[in-house]
């Protein structure tokens, strides 16, 4: 009798380990993708154990229903519905609005960049003067949002 | 002779304060009878003409169920003599529609458009009560500047801060410098602004649109005062008269 107690233990403590290493394994594949940005929680985490993985990263200002809004209700106009720059303004601009699904122009641009033309305008950063500014009309967080939206659109990151 | 002259202080015996506080009743009571006229104007003929159907006649009805643009301050905003114009030829202003149909984003507004012709008539007697339609506390604006005739110096000035340093033509229908139609279709068009809408409204919608609009597609900005007036004045510049 004691030996089965002795082989269950065993077998209990076996599986706990087992399970340890499952979510460890979950939680690196998840936070490598994104590892460049910075998570939205900075306050340290409880520290059980020394091989715990790394909190999953989250954008600082996620892309919501609220963004896709915004962008439809605004953007949408010049840079069209699905943001491939075919907006009903499009063919009247003397420069033609910027398709958000292009990556090769999109990695070349920073966040940043991305976010000072939102704001300020197109002719404050150095591009088309069409683009109006939008920062008496949007929050930064709204635009920081929009920014991460135009990433989706492109599925690409600053090179 | 001189003490004869001089203006006697009017003292107010309690007898005449009595008399003076009844009158101001009279006149307080008279006046509610007259001012709900102004306060609440008249829309039976506006909702007869199925103005209604589209349009908020007042700023109480719901947002949503604007089809076309608010009229509750029609009379800030329009000029009548254009207003019986076009209410018996109607032209578009709105190339892709208005802001909240379901087609706008596609160009291919759902409402039927032109808006219905009326007949002379019926187009005097709605431009009439449309011009009673009028928003309260409104700021007052510079009319004369705004309306002062503009110099081709200043225009083509005031167009760069338009296209270029605003970018409104992205938006806005405006002309090019053969006055032909040059700008984009989701704001409405400005061919003939200077026909259609007051200056002193244009100045007003400029400063502050929050209290003409409460969600518009526009952007807002904070003018300064000079790029207020020049901006309302190159708007205002878009007339008939100007070889368009």
């Amino acid at each position: 009798m004691r030996r089965v107690e002795v082989l269950k233990n065993w077998m209990m403590i076996s599986l706990v380990l087992l399970l340890v290493v499952l979510c460890s394994a979950c939680g690196e594949s998840k936070t490598n993708p994104k590892a460049s940005e910075a998570p939205e929680i900075s306050a340290p985490q409880p520290v059980t154990q020394d091989a715990s993985p790394s909190p999953p990263r989250v954008k600082t200002h996620p892309v919501t229903t609220g963004t896709r809004e915004t962008y439809q209700w605004y953007c949408a106009q010049c840079h069209g519905i699905k943001g491939k720059g075919n907006g009903i303004n499009a063919p009247h601009t003397a420069v033609p609005p910027r398709d958000h699904t292009k990556a090769e122009y999109l990695e070349t641009r920073s966040d940043e960049q991305l976010f000072h033309v939102i704001k300020f305008g197109g002719l404050a950063g150095g591009r088309a003067p069409c683009m109006p500014r939008w920062g008496h009309t949007l929050n930064d967080d709204t635009i920081h949002a929009l920014v991460n939206y135009i990433r989706e659109l492109c599925e690409c990151d600053y090179l | 002779m001189i003490l004869n002259r001089m203006p006697r202080p009017m003292i107010l015996s309690s007898a005449g304060v009595g008399w003076q506080i009844a009158r101001l009743m009279v006149t307080v009571l008279w006046l509610s009878f007259v001012m709900p006229a102004h306060a609440t104007p008249d829309v039976s003929l506006l909702k007869k003409n199925g103005c209604a159907e589209c349009h908020r006649l007042n700023p109480e009805a719901p947002l949503d169920s604007r089809k076309g643009p608010d009229l509750f301050f029609a009379g800030d905003k329009f000029q009548a003599d254009w207003l019986t114009r076009w209410l018996q030829e109607p032209v578009v202003i709105r190339l892709s529609g208005f802001i909240t149909d379901t087609g706008f984003l596609k160009g291919e507004p759902t409402l039927a458009t032109p808006h219905p012709k009326l007949d002379l008539g019926k187009a005097e007697a709605v431009t009439g009560h449309l011009m009673q339609l009028r928003m309260e506390g409104l700021e007052d604006a510079p009319s004369a500047e705004l309306n002062e005739p503009l110099s081709k110096g200043k225009r083509f000035k005031y167009k760069i801060l338009f296209e270029r340093e605003y970018g409104c033509i992205a938006c806005h229908q405006s002309v090019n410098l053969a006055y032909q139609p040059r700008g984009g279709v989701s704001g409405p068009s400005l061919l003939s602004a200077g026909d259609r809408l007051k200056a002193d409204w244009v100045y007003r919608w400029l400063k502050n649109p929050k209290k003409f609009e409460k969600r518009g597609r526009m952007p807002l900005f904070e003018f300064n005062e000079e790029e207020l007036q020049a901006l309302t004045r190159y708007v205002v510049w878009h007339k008939q008269s100007e070889g368009q």
